[in-house]
């Protein structure tokens, strides 16, 4: 038996199990208790609340340091938006940084710092996958509930734990096969695929192949670039001449050279092209050099420049991260943002919140409860709290899932053209995390 | 997994251990840099070849200083100065230990790696000597020594040399490229005061010798002290082209020449460990990079490989040249006499290679400051490396300032040779190794600043 439960503050509907009853159930004893209490204890209660701390597990230095800044901006807007509000259950809310290198090795020590030193209630943040692989087994060790932003599959794929949920960014499988509809039907049946030759390029291959077969098309030709590849041009005379779509996903230092060599290939004669905007993302879209991109395609996580849609609560989430209309530092038009991606930290923050509350969270030892808490979420509706839109919560995958955005670059601008349902986005269950134990 | 090369054009920004940077990297390879390294090579190329048709004199007259007013250092000013920053270098510990854990906030790792590491060092040897004021020992020291009246008890044994200084500057070395955290604040403030306790204990046992031989950090602002535009002669400040007092200098002994040596060999493998060709020889897909942790060896051995090829191409240069033009000099005096000469390219490749982290990671040095000080929050934006414009600026800065170092060295080495008084002919006969080294050297350092890196 479920309970529809919806927070005003953050518009979260969630499914209160048994469970989670029992957590709000006590919180409420906890409040009665509170009120029964001589006055010198309730003062005595009131000035030891401590801050309800958050470890956030960051790339300030190594690889993924340039996203890590902009993680870091989206981090503490939230946390500001959570605790100008009157924080959770009444308590602040403190981020506990600590940098992760971007290194699995240093990933599972911070997370062994926050569980053992900081005296954290949570964990929370990174981004490249190898960090999350490489810390979520000590999280579960320690037991420690460890929210992840990193987009991986490796979520709902069951290889990680009970302790480790990604309820505030899809992953890149819904991703991949939530362009396949629009790519058929708007762009043409005839798809040629270029990717890096390794495993980020085999899981744009492995899942797009089958989708686009599903809705009607075919994959023609899949072309794998060697990684340390830094020209392009000698490639493409093997793409087909019937090739209606150019699906790329080519990352690294050289994505620019490549994007420069293809548009110089095709003169803008060739098929569509369409790519995720990762390889682009917080490069100024409209960079001379960079013409080529007129009129292509890119998937988008949140759209970066502002579309005449726009609503009301992406409008004030863009003011309280600091970016303008065109996804950059509101003082500086050239620092852009990392739009597409960043908001996973603002929703999962108000993910966490909604989750504490639910629970009556008071301390580690309802840690489990929280865990239930989240996991019995389900519709989270498009708010403040969820700026990007309404998302649907799989408890027992611990993945959410949510709209996809395509963009289509016009004037130097990225117009949205088409947003994916939720269900284009839908895989079936690979793991119920519900049935393992604490 | 796609998450993994998630960053694109950022996988392979960094150019050092601290923060990486947007996407310059990405607008580098779109810069015609093959042009650019083949003009910068040839521009030292040039150099040598007008080296053997100018006067020759020219080169000494180059590098004769013009004498400023007199100074009387009064030792006790530099002593509280140094008194201060001991006691900074105190609290920055302490907040190292109990302060924010994030390298961005904390000032430890800010200080030690952008204030001090990038910006101190290339003050030093760009300007002159202000290690003399800000060394952390030398107040403590006099201040130990005034309290106790007595003198260090044991004598510092000559044949160490500087050799203890050389294993000293490995091990920061090592510790710089390989430690998997070397900005972590807790394990930089259990390093920094360990060590500065050790030194200060080598201070009291052995004296100011121990400072001058045995400290690395001190030994190498030595080492640069001579490359900078101020310096000291005959009790008078002078000014001079950058190098001139390695020609007034006194004579190197083979423990500093190897440690001269040493400073360029790891500065450069400080670039050549984040190459795509590095990684590709480690068998790493370099846009799948796994995480230093995953490099800690390689990147240990690769120091060491490293540096003892440098020691060995520059020692054959010179061997050869020496056999070229009938000289009778032994290596080892070749070695301690030409060493030095390799400063000034050391130098430039220390500041070409920290000069974008400095633009981004000194914005984070404000950002504290001004929250020390309750001032307006410092916005730290790496925008303009995302544009085309500003990274091309930037680079031909970084490439100016390598070809530099290398056109310097080269005039240094060339006046070195027409000391001997053996004539000119001999001379550039002689150096003709030595300059093709010096042209294949700066197309290296011109490469590396070029390459893909993604580390």
């Amino acid at each position: 038996m479920t309970t529809p439960k919806t927070d005003p503050a953050n518009g979260l509907k969630a499914r209160v199990t048994g469970t989670t009853r029992r957590g709000a159930l006590s919180t409420l004893a906890g409040g009665v208790a509170a009120a029964s209490l001589p006055m010198w204890a309730r003062y005595t209660h009131a000035q030891t609340a401590e801050p309800i701390k958050i470890g956030f597990q960051v790339h300030r230095t190594g690889i993924g340091a340039a996203y890590g800044r902009w993680y870091d901006r989206t981090t503490q807007a939230a946390v500001k938006l959570i605790n100008d509000g009157g924080g959770i259950n009444g308590r602040m809310v403190e981020i506990v940084a600590e940098d992760d290198g971007t290194d699995p090795k240093r990933g599972a020590e911070v997370v062994e710092k926050f569980a053992n030193q900081h005296g954290c209630d949570i964990g929370f943040g990174t981004l490249f996958s190898h960090v999350v692989i490489g810390s979520a087994p000590r999280a579960g060790e320690l037991k420690l509930p460890y929210f992840v932003v990193s987009e991986g599959t490796h979520v709902s794929s069951g290889m990680l734990n009970r302790y480790t949920l990604q309820p505030g960014i899809t992953d890149v499988r819904s991703q991949v096969i939530a362009m396949a509809p629009f790519i058929t039907e708007t762009l043409g049946k005839k798809v040629t695929m270029i990717f890096p030759d390794y495993g980020f390029g085999y899981d744009h291959r492995d899942n797009l192949a089958p989708a686009i077969e599903a809705q009607g098309g075919e994959v023609i030709a899949k072309i794998a670039i060697p990684p340390s590849e830094t020209s392009f041009t000698k490639y493409f005379p093997r793409i087909p001449r019937d090739t209606e779509v150019l699906y790329h996903v080519m990352v690294g230092p050289a994505v620019l050279t490549f994007v420069k060599e293809l548009g110089e290939f095709f003169g803008g004669r060739g098929p569509a092209l369409f790519g995720f905007i990762d390889s682009l993302e917080a490069v100024t879209i409209n960079s001379p050099g960079l013409e080529f991109l007129e009129n292509t395609y890119f998937w988008e996580g949140m759209c970066r420049h502002q579309q005449s849609d726009e609503s009301p609560h992406e409008t004030a989430y863009r003011a309280a991260v600091g970016v303008d209309g065109r996804g950059a530092a509101l003082n500086d038009g050239r620092d852009v943002s990392t739009y597409a991606h960043m908001f996973g930290c603002w929703e999962t923050l108000h993910v966490i919140k909604a989750g504490m509350e639910a629970a009556g969270y008071r301390g580690p030892k309802d840690r489990a409860a929280l865990i239930e808490a989240v996991e019995a979420m389900t519709d989270m509706p498009e708010s403040l709290a969820h700026p990007q839109g309404d998302k649907v919560f799989n408890g027992k995958t611990h993945q959410v899932f949510g709209h996809q955005n395509i963009s289509r670059v016009e004037g130097g601008k990225l117009v949205r053209v088409h947003r994916t349902s939720i269900e284009d986005s839908v895989y079936p269950d690979a793991v119920d995390y519900t049935t393992r134990p604490f | 997994m796609r998450v993994i090369g998630l960053s694109g054009v950022f996988l392979a920004l960094t150019t050092t251990v601290l923060w990486a940077h947007a996407s310059e990297q990405g607008f580098v390879l779109l810069l015609p840099t093959d042009i650019y390294i083949v003009a910068g090579g040839l521009t030292v190329l040039i150099t040598v070849a007008l080296l053997a048709v100018l006067p020759d004199r020219l080169t000494d007259a180059l590098f004769r200083p013009a004498r400023l007013t007199a100074v009387r250092p009064r030792s006790w000013h530099r002593h509280i100065m140094s008194l201060a920053v001991a006691i900074v270098l105190g609290w920055l510990v302490w907040r190292g230990v109990v302060g924010p854990r994030d390298p961005g906030v904390n000032p430890l790792p800010l200080s030690v790696w952008v204030v001090f590491w990038i910006g101190l060092v290339s003050l030093q040897g760009l300007l002159g000597d202000v290690w003399r004021w800000l060394n952390p020992w030398t107040g403590v020291g006099a201040l130990l020594h005034r309290v106790t009246g007595s003198r260090a008890p044991l004598r510092y044994p000559r044949r160490l040399g500087y050799w203890p200084a050389v294993l000293g500057f490995l091990g920061f070395s090592g510790f710089l490229l390989a430690d998997p955290a070397p900005s972590d604040p807790g394990r930089l403030a259990l390093i920094i005061g360990l060590y500065w306790y050790a030194m200060l204990a080598g201070l009291a046992l052995f004296g100011p010798a121990w400072m001058a031989r045995a400290e690395a950090i001190t030994v190498l602002m030595r080492a640069y002290r001579h490359v900078a535009l101020v310096g000291r002669m005959r009790g008078r400040l002078a000014i001079g082209v950058p190098g001139w007092q390695i020609l007034s200098g006194p004579a190197t002994g083979t423990g500093l020449a190897v440690f001269c040596l040493l400073m360029l060999g790891s500065g450069s493998f400080d670039g050549v460990n984040e190459t795509f060709l590095w990684l590709d020889l480690l068998g790493i897909n370099p846009l799948e990079f796994p995480g230093r942790s995953a490099v800690i060896l390689p990147n240990l051995l690769g120091l060491l490989a490293a540096n003892a090829a440098l020691i060995a191409v520059f020692s054959g240069a010179l061997a050869l040249g020496e056999r070229l033009a009938g000289g009778t000099t032994r290596l080892p005096a070749l070695f301690c006499l030409y060493a030095p000469t390799i400063l000034p390219i050391a130098l430039a490749y220390h500041v070409a290679h920290y000069l974008t982290s400095f633009l981004v990671d000194g914005q984070y040095v404000l950002r504290a400051l001004a929250r020390a000080l309750n001032l307006a929050e410092v916005h730290v934006t790496a925008g303009f490396l995302n544009s085309p414009g500003p990274v091309k600026v930037i680079w031909l800065a970084q490439a100016g300032t390598v070809v530099a170092g290398h056109v310097i060295a080269i005039l240094l080495a060339h006046a070195l040779a027409m000391r001997s008084g053996h004539g000119r002919g001999r001379a550039v006969l002689g150096q003709a190794p030595l300059a093709a080294f010096m042209v294949g050297y700066t197309v290296f350092g011109l490469w590396l600043l070029a390459t893909p890196r993604g580390a």
